[in-house]
């Protein structure tokens, strides 16, 4: 299992991004994340014991994974390769897209996995926890990135576009079953 | 002090006849101090058990037990909220299921029966002020934290929920009948073909829950045998037997002998074991776990 | 009691954000918890500090909106002081009204904030006139939510025979069972709503992929199965599937949810003074569409508007679930 290395950002994006974007992704997202915890610390304490908790975001339109443990000022982000090596407490799967609508507020997180668009398994109080601090933080993808002004908008709105895609593939799966007596 | 025994109210629709040997033969031979007689679960059945009351209830006095009337869990219509009035209007003491019972109580004793709320010490002291003389509190309550209460309550009995079926839930809507394909107004007392209640299995066959009319229940039978010197450490002063169609005098007589230091709790969990229950025994509540763990003697 | 009366909405707000979002989308009144045991919904992440309440409340006030603090579970023995101090704290935060079930703090606001509106939460299950009367000669309840098994009938013949105002769901999950007096949840995990604000709490829940389908547990005990392709859901206890009696389904209820704004105009002919939406644990998405629908709908039915446009206002919330009108309808029993 490597760390990502391999996966950051494009060289052009890098020059835009503040100083630490040189770094491997896991490193600028981990201190992207410690970043919003000074800004937003409310977040974090909303999540209570999870905080601690080891959660398994898996993207599954994309080669790797992150292993998140959200603790404020001392939160880590790592990239990992095939996630059921990365040991973890809670493994939030999906469309990249998807997970991100999840994490804006766009999509309803409970609609998405009542339908099977995202899968969700572990402990299900850290989920929870997640899943209401998430609710609370209306944060932005510029909020995670740890950007603002111009290139927060840009940010926005390059992932956000891509969320109308997501919605509708999200919002197309299927009805509730009937349900027999 | 000594720990009394209490027969409950029967939660199931038995038919009269049944309820008159019943309590015919609990009189006579169960050492029983109290006796709970009454519909507690529907009022529907209530035409068929009332007439028998009165015979049973002479025959108990004269067995020398004290007799209490249980009322509804949940009375809803005019003539429901009528008896439950009428039952507090009488001279006998009386089990109070549900709120609209207290003010036709009007302050007269009575006993708070486990359907009411009482989780505290201080909503216990209130109904106390009200004239509550034993309280029987909800059955998911430790019996440490039942202890908590009663020490605030010295004057008052506490009573614990012993042995039976654990009564889980109430609903406006009959389960039994909406099994059947029925509504609850037209239900034709399917009830009555469970009288020790239907039993609810999961998809994995695990036994789980019981249903009774409108009545949820545990489809194992709660048996907290705690030793006297365990139930004194926290006051209780009572321990309520549950009415089922297993042998209740073997049951009454189990629970004396334990209560007396005669027997130890392993022998009567072996005794209680032999009888033809109607579900594994459970005491999980008592312990402060989930309900549904198996009785686990110290 | 209170014919005549625009009637008033009311909402869930599980997060400041939903707070806001509730408001911004027509709540006359949103109801909330403090984050413990004090109230009904305990989730992890779930609810409010007394800052963000303090917030919270002056931003409903300063929209023209109301804030209903909800500690309506059971006090503990030999430790109700948390109760005690959740209740002063919403007093102090200006809370319009506290909603509560436990005698013990209905007594302590009575004696102690007879100023501020005291209302009776359906954990009380309170339901004849009688258990009203109690609850309002003993501690001056303003308002009691009724018991979600009652048809509009007896509604109506409620509300004749009490003073004090009701406000009925009208949207949401469904409990089947008489709420406040179910241990069903305590029995299998040992948790309880009124032990702990909890119902099928989530660390009891297990999902189990095996096979091709999904199975949901909870400590243990088999709630409900899922196959591939359909939806799984939370394992709520009384919603799940089991087998009685040589039959299979699910036997306590349908996973349906209530929508009962088909009834506006009959439960405000009841005498009904407000309308609940059920949901703090729900999102604000969620929150936000659902609150701005029935507020479409209850100005539409307070301006005399015809039925048919109150059911086409709320068609668009039916979509990809199954609903109820409950026990309003009385075939439901």
């Amino acid at each position: 299992m490597r760390d990502g290395d391999e996966m950051s950002l494009p060289a052009f994006a890098r020059r835009m991004l503040p100083p630490f974007a040189g770094l491997p992704l896991g490193a600028f997202l981990t201190l992207s994340l410690r970043s919003l915890a000074r800004r937003r610390p409310q977040v974090f304490e909303r999540l209570g014991e999870h905080r601690r908790a080891r959660y398994l975001i898996d993207p599954t339109d994309l080669p790797f994974a992150f292993c998140v443990v959200p603790d404020g000022a001392a939160a880590a982000v790592r990239v990992v390769f095939r996630s059921a090596e990365a040991p973890s407490d809670v493994a939030i799967r999906g469309p990249i897209l998807v997970l991100l609508g999840v994490l804006e507020g766009a999509l309803d997180g409970d609609a998405l996995f009542f339908h099977r668009a995202i899968s969700v398994t572990g402990k299900t109080e850290a989920v929870v926890a997640l899943r209401n601090a998430i609710e609370d933080a209306e944060l932005r993808p510029s909020d995670l990135l740890g950007l603002t002004g111009v290139l927060g908008k840009f940010a926005d709105a390059g992932i956000l576009g891509g969320l109308d895609m997501a919605r509708r593939v999200a919002t197309s799966a299927p009805a509730h079953r009937e349900f027999e007596t | 002090m000594s720990i009394a025994l209490t027969l409950g109210p029967t939660f199931f629709h038995w038919p009269p006849d049944r309820l008159r040997d019943f309590y015919y033969r609990i009189s006579d031979e169960a050492p029983v101090e109290r006796v709970h007689v009454g519909e507690v679960v529907c009022g529907k059945r209530m035409p068929f058990s009332d007439p028998v009351w009165p015979e049973v209830i002479e025959r108990l006095e004269r067995g020398g037990k004290e007799v209490v009337l249980s009322t509804l869990a949940m009375p809803t219509l005019p003539r429901e909220r009528r008896a439950v009035e009428e039952f507090c209007a009488d001279g006998h003491l009386v089990e109070i299921n549900d709120v609209t019972a207290l003010p036709a109580r009007a302050g007269a004793p009575f006993v708070a029966g486990p359907f009411l709320n009482v989780y505290n010490e201080a909503t216990a002291q209130f109904l106390i002020r009200r004239g509550a003389s034993t309280i029987c509190p909800p059955v998911e309550l430790p019996l440490a934290t039942i202890g908590a209460i009663a020490a605030a309550c010295p004057d008052t009995e506490f009573e614990v929920f012993a042995f039976g079926r654990l009564p889980l839930a109430l609903s406006g809507r009959c389960y039994h009948a909406r099994l059947h394909g029925l509504h609850k107004d037209s239900c034709q007392f399917t009830c009555e073909q469970d009288p020790d209640g239907l039993v609810v299995e999961t998809l994995d066959d695990q036994a789980f829950l019981a249903m009774n009319g409108v009545q949820t229940l545990s489809a194992q039978v709660q048996a907290v045998l705690f030793s006297p010197a365990d139930l004194d450490a926290q006051r209780i002063r009572r321990l309520r037997l549950s009415p089922h169609t297993c042998d209740m005098v073997a049951v009454a007589r189990t629970y004396r002998a334990l209560l007396a230091g005669d027997l130890a709790p392993v022998e009567a969990l072996a005794r209680l074991s032999d009888l033809d229950l109607p579900g594994a025994l459970v005491d999980g509540y008592a312990r402060g776990a989930a309900g549904s763990q198996p009785v686990a003697l110290a | 009691m209170t014919a005549g009366r625009r009637m008033e909405l009311v909402c869930p707000a599980g997060t400041p954000a939903t707070l806001r979002a509730a408001v911004a989308a027509g709540a006359d009144a949103v109801y909330c918890g403090f984050s413990d045991d004090t109230n009904a919904r305990n989730f992890p992440g779930l609810n409010f500090s007394p800052q963000e309440m303090a917030e919270g409340v002056r931003f409903a006030h300063d929209h023209g909106s109301k804030v209903l603090v909800a500690i309506n579970t059971f006090a503990r023995a030999g430790d109700t002081d948390p109760w005690r101090k959740a209740a002063d704290t919403a007093v102090a935060c200006g809370a319009d009204a506290v909603i509560a079930a436990d005698i013990a703090v209905l007594d302590h606001m009575a004696q102690n904030h007879p100023k501020t509106r005291l209302h009776l939460s359906v954990q009380a299950a309170a339901a004849t006139p009688e258990a009203i009367g109690f609850y309002t000669e003993a501690f001056a309840v303003r308002r009691v939510v009724l018991p979600r098994v009652l048809s509009v009938q007896e509604i109506a013949a409620l509300n004749r025979a009490i003073a004090v105002e009701t406000e009925a769901f009208v949207f949401g999950g469904l409990c089947v069972m008489m709420e406040g007096r179910c241990h069903l949840s305590s029995y299998a995990t040992g948790r309880s709503p009124n032990l702990n604000g909890v119902c099928s709490p989530p660390e009891a829940v297990s999902y189990e992929e095996a096979g091709d389908a999904t199975t949901a547990r909870l400590s243990g005990f088999t709630i409900d199965r899922y196959e591939p392709g359909s939806p799984a859901g939370y394992p709520t206890l009384c919603k799940g599937q089991f087998k009685a009696g040589g039959k299979t389904g699910y036997l306590f209820e349908d996973p349906v949810s209530l929508n009962a704004g088909t009834m506006i105009i009959a439960l405000k002919e009841a005498g009904i003074t407000a309308l609940k939406i059920e949901g703090r644990q729900r999102g604000k998405g969620y929150v936000s569409e659902v609150v701005r629908a029935f507020r479409r709908a209850v100005d539409a039915a307070e301006q005399g508007r015809d039925p048919v446009e109150i059911e086409g206002i709320l068609a668009s919330l039916s979509e990809g679930g199954r609903q109820t009108t409950g026990a309003y309808r009385k075939t439901w029993r």
